[in-house]
């Protein structure tokens, strides 16, 4: 009982970062039909830009805030020199595009820094834990889960209170109708990539804090762990993809510490066989968004 | 009839030797104009990429499916291969605890290529399954996320199974230094891969899978099952990248996860995207530049800029001429051709084809002769009743009905919104009704898919128009030709070419259907329709958007088509002269329920009728 | 007001839409009646600019406008009901209204959303009710109210009739004819040709995609013709 306690509330703090790396891709396929494999590159870029402040003995103060920054700037920038060209594009060449920045970005880390791993100083709380009757609770897993709860809050205040909210989610429900509402389509895409690079940007500096490390292909496992939750959550639903993202999160601390030994090293392995699985009885994923076949 | 030999065996045959020669003679002569062992490499990966980024073609090409994953079937292939082929005094040295005895197995290569193949197809057809339920069709979302899933699975089980694979920083050994002495099998599997690539895509199959790529609805509805051409599509694929990836293996001498993993997948991509990938040609073409390309951009990175021995190496253009600059190259690619030209250099043109239609340009086909018309089916019958079906709170059909007779035209006419399109896509499938019944013949159909019940001879056109693009005219109406030839057993099949020019189309059976004006359009596709000898044509507003004069054409070639396969027809339209000339009984729809049924004078003359069309309340 | 010339539009190959050419004055309500595939809905969706013009032009307010976005229509004054209503079912009723009224000012927003829960009782009744809840005819007349609320100086409506039973058909024609009192502009396409041109000052016919008459409700009514045009004289 204890166990699993300890469990969830590990696996809600994973979730929590994989909530909000969902959101930010889910958001974006709702107002462009995109799905972003350049997704995890935000964090690349905040993890270069962690190296670099790091290296000038900044404190994390300063760091996550600039992690943030970075994260927003280079979704805006993405957009504005990649995605805002292939807008309406057939969904193979989306795909392809958003791949297409990924290795881009990564290759100018390449090329530009080193194929090595570059490390950072990690806050010294990260590693702290706390003790609740007999749990033990990681600080980090405390902060993370309070931080993703308030960040879910205020983007829930964000798209049902406010008027870029609502244009937001006009434009992912009919783009057409949006636009003759007068919803520009420009303003709404570019919200929709601050917003996902503000998300990602805040799981950025979660996922660093972790780390303390980055390499120009860091970006892969963010990124398949925010697409792989928006699609368990259903494409095309926010609640789904922040639903999905700590189903995947929990998924995978009970399959760690529950697999016999032999199997535990393959956790991944069987975390996507299950995804797999997932997928052959509910194709839709967990929340159905209707899309009805025009003949 | 189909096959046709030169156009889908000879031709394909010499062109993929044409396309093998030129890749292996570019190949001999680079090592020609540049000695030396690294040359000797690059143009050995190259065949060998060739091999793999065909075995993609196969799948992504045909299918429109983007497959992320066909590198992790490579890395299933690999392993197996390697464990397989590697000598068990190596493999106690580095795979010691390998599971189920495989420490011990020694076993020829050839051997464990065969069981590579096989043990990647396995995987093929479960990953398939997969596929097929995620409603795989072209630029499938899901289904990529899922190819994506399989190469992460792949990978982190390679990472993280060393008793089977050797691990990260191992990783599994041949004799140091390549084992494969001989460039022979590399050629081989290169022109085989060549020719089964060009003669699937010729074959039913193919066929298949392209007119789903093209517009999976349209295929459907033409009695094609997209999920087993798909199947079919990537077994074969898996299988020359199995085999593909085993070469490669066996070539390295050298097996690390990182080998099947992001880069290369990146590296096979885009190959086949720079060539165009829905062509064979392309893939190919795709491999030899791109190959060109990152050797060029590797040796810029590497000694710098230089032109005409005037070197500028440290000089200005040193910030991008740095090493690894082939990684930027190849994102840089992938990214310009999908913005500026995502269909690739060649787009789907083929050397065979060109070639063919260059011998062929002085022996013309002849004009084929006019199709006897063929007695009707009289005896089938279709019987829908008390069909309910809503959208949300909107009910499109409240206690509809239809019957037809073979042989017999029934119109349905009604004001739009009337629930007529609703009533049709029941009958093909399209939309399942929330109560009711529908029969054909007596057998209850109401659960039947829509590709069965064309193969069952219900038979439909659209109103939007849904031909498959890409195809030419004569490919087509091939499509429906050619389910009718395995599923409309007993009935005459109609000989394409006479059906294409009885529809009037036959100066245009070598056009694309995508560069067909309305009127051909619209022609095609009752061409297409009839073509698969169909018991009732379903045919939604044929004249939607014609001229007068070009619907009373229209009347008499629905009446000629469907005397031709001794079709009955069901006809929807708007317009109330185009269905009094045409049918032998009218439904006349108004609010989702039929408002009357009659021969055409007694619609004519009812006043419910004349008041539906011109405003029902008006005088209610 | 608007004046269009020459519209052609097409889809791919297909000209959907010939040669067009019609005005509306200011406080005009304007009818545009024709069978299914006529090219009604392209010509409004032209005109809204949804579609890209093949060849013609359209100017409003004496400006010319042709190929512009939506959303600059919009904000110079043209708003559009579009077919099959397409409002946003996971919105509430008032989200509906005040995405409609996105580019007004908070305060005009806010007092324009008190108007229309006067102008249209019903939607009042259920203010906070995800609009996918809504019944066929209150779901026609939030999207009549959500155009509203940008405070359009020509209100354009696709069908709004569509798919409703006749007593909300009634509904509709009697907001459209309270529209004409109020004196705003609109240009109407609608299929229930007889009421529509009772409701309307003048109406153009369209057929295959071409306009083939035009002139006041009274002048079309009286026309033998009409009947044969709308139903279709090919086989007669």
């Amino acid at each position: 009982m204890i166990e699993l306690l300890q469990n969830l509330i590990d696996g809600l703090g994973r979730g929590s970062i994989y909530a909000l790396l969902a959101l930010g891709v889910a958001v974006i396929f709702g107002v462009m039909h995109l799905l972003n494999f350049a997704h995890g590159e935000l964090i690349t870029v905040g993890g270069y830009a962690a190296y670099a402040a790091s290296n000038q003995g900044w404190s994390w103060y300063v760091i996550t805030p600039l992690i943030i920054v970075c994260a927003v700037g280079a979704s805006l920038l993405i957009e504005r020199i990649a995605f805002s060209r292939v807008r309406g594009a057939s969904d193979f060449t989306l795909l392809l595009t958003s791949f297409g920045v990924h290795f881009v970005v990564s290759a100018i880390f390449l090329l530009y820094v080193s194929a090595s791993v570059k490390t950072f100083s990690r806050p010294r709380w990260v590693t702290n834990t706390y003790s609740v009757g007999s749990l033990n609770i990681e600080v980090f897993d405390t902060v993370v889960i309070v931080v993703t709860v308030i960040t879910l809050l205020a983007t829930t205040w964000l798209l049902q209170r406010t008027m870029f909210g609502l244009a937001l989610r006009g434009a992912a429900a009919d783009f057409d109708t949006a636009r003759l509402m007068g919803v520009k389509s420009d303003s709404v895409i570019r919200g929709a990539f601050a917003l996902s690079g503000l998300l990602a940007g805040i799981a950025g500096v979660f996922w660093l804090m972790r780390s303390g490390s980055t390499t120009p292909s860091a970006g892969i496992d963010p990124m398949l762990s925010g697409v792989l939750a928006a699609l368990i959550g259903g494409l095309g639903s926010l609640r789904g993809a922040v639903l999905g993202g700590f189903v995947l999160g929990l998924a995978e601390v009970l399959l760690r510490s529950r697999l016999p030994d032999g199997i535990a090293p393959l956790t991944d392995g069987v975390v996507f066989v299950l995804i797999a699985l997932l997928f052959i009885f509910r194709p839709q994923g967990l929340i159905t968004v209707a899309h009805a076949e025009r003949v | 009839m189909f096959p046709k030999f030169d156009r889908d065996i000879a031709f394909p045959l010499l062109g993929s030797l044409i396309l093998f020669g030129m890749l292996a003679g570019a190949g001999v002569v680079y090592q020609a104009l540049f000695d030396g062992g690294a040359a000797e490499r690059l143009i050995t990966v190259m065949l060998i990429d060739a091999i793999i980024v065909l075995g993609i073609q196969v799948y992504v090409g045909n299918t429109g499916v983007l497959s992320f994953g066909h590198i992790g079937f490579g890395a299933i292939a690999g392993y197996t291969f390697a464990v397989l082929a590697i000598t068990p005094e190596e493999k106690a040295k580095r795979i010691p605890d390998a599971p189920f005895g495989l420490a011990d197995v020694d076993m020829s290569s050839t051997l464990a290529i065969i069981i590579a193949v096989v043990v990647a197809c396995l995987a093929a057809v479960i990953l398939g399954i997969g596929l097929a339920r995620s409603g795989a069709q072209s630029g499938a979302v899901s289904a990529t996320v899922i190819t994506l899933a399989l190469l992460f699975v792949t990978h982190e089980v390679s990472r993280n199974w060393p008793e089977l694979t050797g691990g990260e920083r191992v990783g599994l050994f041949f004799p140091i230094g390549g084992a494969l002495d001989t460039r022979a099998p590399i050629y081989l599997a290169l022109l085989g891969s060549l020719i089964v690539a060009r003669l699937y895509a010729q074959s039913r199959s193919g066929r298949l899978a392209v007119a789903a790529r093209e517009d999976n609805l349209a295929a459907r509805a033409m009695g094609v099952n997209p999920l087993v051409q798909q199947m079919v599509a990537l077994i074969i694929s898996v299988a020359i990248v199995a085999v593909g990836a085993s070469l490669s293996v066996y070539e390295d001498g050298s097996l690390l996860p990182e080998n099947f993993f992001f880069d290369f997948t990146l590296l096979t991509l885009v190959m086949l995207i720079v060539g165009g990938r829905n062509s064979v040609t392309g893939a190919v073409l795709g491999v030899a530049v791109m190959t060109a390309g990152r050797e060029l951009a590797r040796r810029l990175g590497q000694d710098g800029f230089e032109i005409l021995g005037i070197g500028l190496d440290g000089k200005p253009l040193d910030w991008i001429f740095r090493e690894n600059l082939q990684t930027v190259f190849l994102g840089l690619s992938m990214l310009g051709f999908m913005i500026w030209r995502p269909k690739g250099l060649l787009d789907d043109w083929e050397l065979d084809e060109w070639l063919r239609s260059r011998v062929r340009r002085n022996h013309p086909d002849p004009q084929p002769e006019p199709l006897p018309e063929v007695v009707a089916d009289t005896t089938s019958v279709l019987h829908a009743e008390h069909i309910d079906v809503k959208f949300g709170g909107f009910k499109a059909l409240a206690d509809a009905g239809l019957h037809a007779n073979g042989g017999e035209v029934v119109g349905i006419i009604g004001p739009n919104g009337a629930g007529k399109t609703t009533l049709v896509n029941v009958i093909t499938g399209l939309v399942q009704p929330s109560a009711g019944e529908f029969f054909i013949d007596g057998d209850d159909v109401s659960k039947t898919q829509t590709y069965e019940l064309a193969r069952r001879g219900i038979v439909r056109t659209f109103q939007n128009l849904r031909l498959f693009g890409a195809l030419t005219v004569r490919e087509n109406v091939e499509v429906s030709s050619l389910i009718a030839q395995s599923h409309r057993i007993g009935r005459t099949i109609p000989d394409i070419d006479a059906l294409i020019a009885e529809a009037g189309l036959w100066e245009h059976r070598d056009r694309r259907a995508n560069a067909l004006d309305y009127g051909n359009s619209r022609r095609l596709e009752l061409a297409r329709a009839a073509a698969l000898a169909p018991s009732f044509l379903l045919l939604d507003e044929p004249t939607s958007g014609m001229s007068n004069s070009e619907s009373l054409e229209m009347i008499e070639q629905v009446r000629h088509m469907a005397a031709t396969v001794g079709a009955g027809v069901i006809v929807i339209d708007h317009d109330l002269g185009f269905i009094t000339g045409i049918s032998d009984r009218i439904y006349a729809f108004d609010q989702g329920a039929v408002i009357a049924v009659g021969t055409p004078e007694e619609i004519q003359a009812n006043h419910r009728v004349q008041a539906a069309y011109l405003g029902s309340t008006a005088e209610a | 007001m608007l004046e269009v010339a020459g519209l052609t539009t097409k889809y791919g190959a297909i000209s959907a839409l010939r040669d067009a050419t019609l005005t509306v004055g200011s406080g005009e309500v304007i009818g545009l009646i024709g069978p299914n595939g006529a090219g009604k809905t392209t010509l409004l969706n032209s005109v809204a600019g949804l579609l890209d013009p093949a060849a013609g032009s359209i100017s409003f307010d004496g400006v010319d406008v042709t190929g512009s976005s939506p959303e600059k229509l919009l904000r110079a004054g043209l708003a559009l009901v579009p077919e099959h209503r397409r409002i946003f079912t996971d919105m509430t009723v008032e989200e509906n209204l005040k995405i409609g009224g996105i580019t007004r000012s908070a305060a005009d927003r806010a007092s324009d959303l008190d108007e229309m829960a006067e102008l249209f009782p019903v939607l009042r009744d259920k203010w906070t009710t995800a609009a996918g809840f809504l019944s066929g005819g209150e779901a026609q007349q939030l999207a009549i109210a959500r155009a509203l609320m940008s405070r359009p100086k020509l209100l354009m409506m696709d069908e709004p009739s569509l798919g409703l039973a006749p007593i909300l058909v009634d509904v509709v024609f009697n907001l459209i004819a309270t529209l004409r009192e109020q004196g705003r502009t609109l240009l109407v396409v609608e299929q229930n040709a007889t009421r529509m041109l009772a409701a309307s000052d003048r109406a153009y016919v369209l057929r295959s995609g071409e306009i083939v008459a035009t002139g006041t409700g009274t002048e079309l009514s009286g026309r033998d013709d009409l009947f044969d045009t709308f139903v279709g004289g090919a086989g007669a």
